[in-house]
């Protein structure tokens, strides 16, 4: 008798550690779910009330009309991650293994930016990328070939959008990049240089021109600028990095190490990104707008729910989907590893 | 379908049918042609309507059918108001839209807020939260279909707006034993109006027009001569400096003017017509905004763009000016409203009262330049500030008069395409 209540209690043990969790999921997420899900499905108006249809109208109009907003996020939350990445990876580099007594100094730097308001920081990027801002002040100036339009403008274009989405998620980036390369025991890098580890070239060049190549394309044509210029650059600096900076022992010890980290930065640098609407609304105009603002202007300003619900699924759905290739694709196991702060 | 909340579905589309003909009689655009009625009065051209006025006269009875109709889904109770003023009032408003003391010690501060205070006790909570009647409903829309309090009890709605969240039953009825002086000097133009033909939810705060406005400085730096049309909006000299507005009614009524349509009259291929017309423009960069046009303007971020008529004249700088353009501009009405559910119903009512008084009114109307609401005013504003007496946009000419347009009163439907094919334009 006392036997069976003591192996009941041990089997339900787990159930009751988890019902706080799973009580909020259930309320917080799961049921608003089902009820966007209901609202997408149905017809009416918010001031008349809806009506259950089962009309998936919406979704059928979503490819005809909103594709080139979800173009704009895909591309714009892709650059953001590579960016990120690119940004993030040298400084976590830097303050893991070089930090030195300045470690916490500099990790307080990064998230500094975070003790003001998200809109505050958005909209002094308006400032700096302004008509009348440093940034185009600086290139008027330099500009002793008139190479740069008078009418030129950073403001409304998609390089204000992905500057501001680069800023907004650097440090989302950068810590769990910083947790993945802080853990690696420093033996094993010194072991592999022990056992020959030499710089990477001459592969590390051809790697890095081709990488370097299509990324800076890559960019070029998601800012919508001139693509064989920015490839250009991007082999030129592909070259140098991968070639000088870049080590055998880098490459197969600490960068694989670290793919923890690669993997937690970019989701949620990426996740978020994709949906956000705040940089778009600050920084870009009507040709840049992310699927965030549809949803949010079909919500809030033409109250068109079942629409807004409608895309929040697809893009829901589309992240999904995306998140499992990339872990498939990295073959992360530990999925949440470099998150762990 | 649980989880869809059966109130919503419940008796609203019991009885879709009455509702959508109150909305067609209701018409926002009779209550318009009663502005270009007072604007006509009060520029001494009362005998003869003007053109817009007579057309939307016409729209309205046309789409009315039955003259006059009692909004059948107000709330049937009278909520009591006699009781204590309370301590505070939240009033929520557009930005330029209060006078403000430019010196002294109130330097910053509205007078006629201040003396409010000082007369009744009651202290103001004035902010200028509404760049948009959409955006804001939204803030507060959950609230008042459950009638809870939306932390506010006074809030201004364009006329269009008023109509819908009346006939909704969304808005508290209006004590008239405590607001004689509305009843005594609103203008005659603005009463029986068909959504609320007693003044029993309403009073008119502002009225004004939408128009052109321009940067004289920036506009001659392009190298263009100073703008008289909508179509100047268009010139390529401007691109990437021009903004619209994201009042739908606004951006579309002006870009039909601009093509010869008459915004009272307007149907969906009408509207795509006016899209295709945009959209160039778009690609370009133009932005949409509300009253964050004024910020625009003041750090040469915009050099032309569709404006209130007042704006410019009391937020601008010297050099930004408002013009009548050419093909013509839309005239609208701003209404004073207590959402269902405020906390100091009687508060928002002495404030009604407050500035239905003709010496308050003239001292608003001095500071915003929008068309006043208010019977005496003008008598008012000559003693303050006789050459305000002659200014257009407080007391628009017979020639302006001519130009006004109101926007059609919408179906649910049309509302639903119109505003898809807006937010299409704006790329979301």
């Amino acid at each position: 008798m006392n036997r069976t209540r003591h192996s009941m209690r041990r089997m339900l043990a787990p159930y009751v550690l988890l019902a706080p969790g799973l009580l909020w999921l259930i309320v917080f997420f799961v049921l608003p779910t089902i009820q966007m899900f209901l609202y997408s499905v149905s017809t009416g108006s918010v001031d008349f009330g809806y009506r259950l249809t089962w009309s998936f109208d919406a979704f059928t109009i979503i490819p005809k009309q909103f594709s080139r907003q979800f173009a704009n996020s895909l591309i714009y939350g892709t650059l953001a991650t590579i960016i990120t990445f690119l940004i993030s990876y040298p400084l976590a580099y830097f303050i893991a293994f070089r930090g030195g007594r300045y470690k916490n100094l500099v990790l307080f730097l990064v998230i500094a930016p975070f003790f003001t308001s998200f809109l505050i920081r958005t909209i002094s990027w308006q400032i700096i990328l302004g008509n009348n801002g440093p940034v185009i002040g600086l290139m008027h100036a330099v500009d002793i070939f008139r190479a740069v339009p008078e009418n030129f403008t950073f403001m409304g274009e998609p390089v204000a959008v992905v500057s501001g989405l680069v800023y907004n998620f650097l440090p989302f980036m950068t810590l769990p990049l910083y947790v993945a390369l802080e853990r690696i025991d420093i033996r094993l890098i010194e072991a592999a240089q022990d056992l020959y580890a030499g710089p990477w070239r001459p592969r590390g060049w051809l790697y890095g021109a081709v990488g370097g190549a299509i990324l800076g394309g890559f960019i070029g044509f998601g800012i919508d600028w001139d693509i064989p210029i920015f490839a250009l650059v991007g082999a030129v600096l592909g070259t140098i990095i991968l070639g000088v900076f870049v080590s055998e022992s880098f490459l197969r010890v600490t960068f694989p190490l670290s793919l923890p980290g690669v993997f937690a930065g970019s989701l949620l640098t990426f996740i978020p990104a994709l949906g956000d609407y705040v940089n778009a609304t600050l920084l870009g105009s009507p040709k840049t707008q992310m699927i965030g603002n549809v949803i949010q202007a079909r919500f809030l300003e033409s109250n068109d729910y079942p629409i807004a619900s409608a895309l929040s699924i697809v893009l829901m759905v589309g992240i999904i989907v995306a998140v499992m290739l990339y872990a498939r694709m990295l073959g992360t196991e530990d999925l949440s590893g470099g998150a762990m702060l | 379908m649980g989880l869809m909340g059966d109130d919503e579905t419940g008796d609203v589309w019991q009885a879709p049918i009455s509702r959508r003909n109150l909305l067609k009689r209701g018409g926002a655009v009779a209550g318009l042609a009663g502005v270009g009625a007072f604007l006509a009065a009060c520029s001494g051209s009362s005998a003869t309507p003007a053109p817009s006025q007579a057309a939307a006269a016409t729209a309205a009875a046309s789409a009315a059918g039955v003259a006059s109709v009692a909004p059948s889904a107000a709330p049937t109770q009278e909520v009591p108001s006699e009781g204590p003023m309370g301590n505070i009032l939240n009033f929520a408003n557009w930005p330029a839209y209060i006078d403000v003391a430019t010196s002294g010690p109130d330097n910053g501060k509205s007078p006629t807020l201040l003396e409010f205070t000082k007369a009744t006790g009651v202290k103001v909570n004035y902010q200028e939260k509404i760049d948009d009647n959409n955006t804001f409903v939204a803030t507060i829309r959950d609230q008042m279909k459950a009638g809870l309090d939306t932390g506010w009890d006074l809030m201004v709605l364009t006329d269009w707006m008023a109509a819908r969240l009346i006939s909704l039953g969304w808005i508290s009825r209006i004590n008239q034993a405590n607001v004689p002086n509305c009843q005594a000097n609103l203008v005659d133009s603005m009463r029986n109006l068909p959504w609320d033909p007693g003044n029993d939810y309403h009073y008119p705060w502002q009225m004004g027009m939408t128009g052109v406005g321009y940067s004289k400085k920036s506009v001659a730096a392009a190298g263009m001569q100073p703008l008289t049309k909508i179509a100047d909006l268009w010139n390529g000299k401007l691109a990437g400096h021009v903004t619209f507005l994201t009042e739908m009614r606004d951006t579309f009524g002006l870009g039909a003017l601009k093509l010869g349509i008459d915004p009272v009259t307007i149907t969906l291929d009408q509207v795509n017509q006016i899209v295709n017309d945009m959209q160039p423009l778009v690609s370009q960069g133009l932005r949409f905004t509300g009253n964050s046009y004024l910020q625009d303007f003041a750090n040469g971020k915009v050099w032309a763009a569709m404006v209130w008529s007042g704006d410019l004249a009391s937020s601008g700088s010297a050099d930004d000016v408002f013009i009548f353009p050419d093909e013509g501009v839309m005239v609208w009405s701003d209404n004073m409203l207590i959402p269902r559910g405020a906390q100091h119903q009687r508060a928002a009512e002495a404030m009604m009262n407050w500035v239905y008084q003709p010496n308050i009114a003239a001292q608003i109307e001095d500071f915003v330049y929008y068309v006043c609401p208010v019977k005496g005013a003008d008598a008012e504003i000559k003693k303050l500030d006789p050459p305000a007496a002659s200014n257009p946009l407080i007391f628009p000419t017979p020639a302006i008069v001519a130009k006004q347009h109101a926007f059609k009163t919408l179906s649910q439907d049309e509302d639903t395409a119109f505003n898809n094919a807006f937010n299409t334009l704006m790329g979301s």
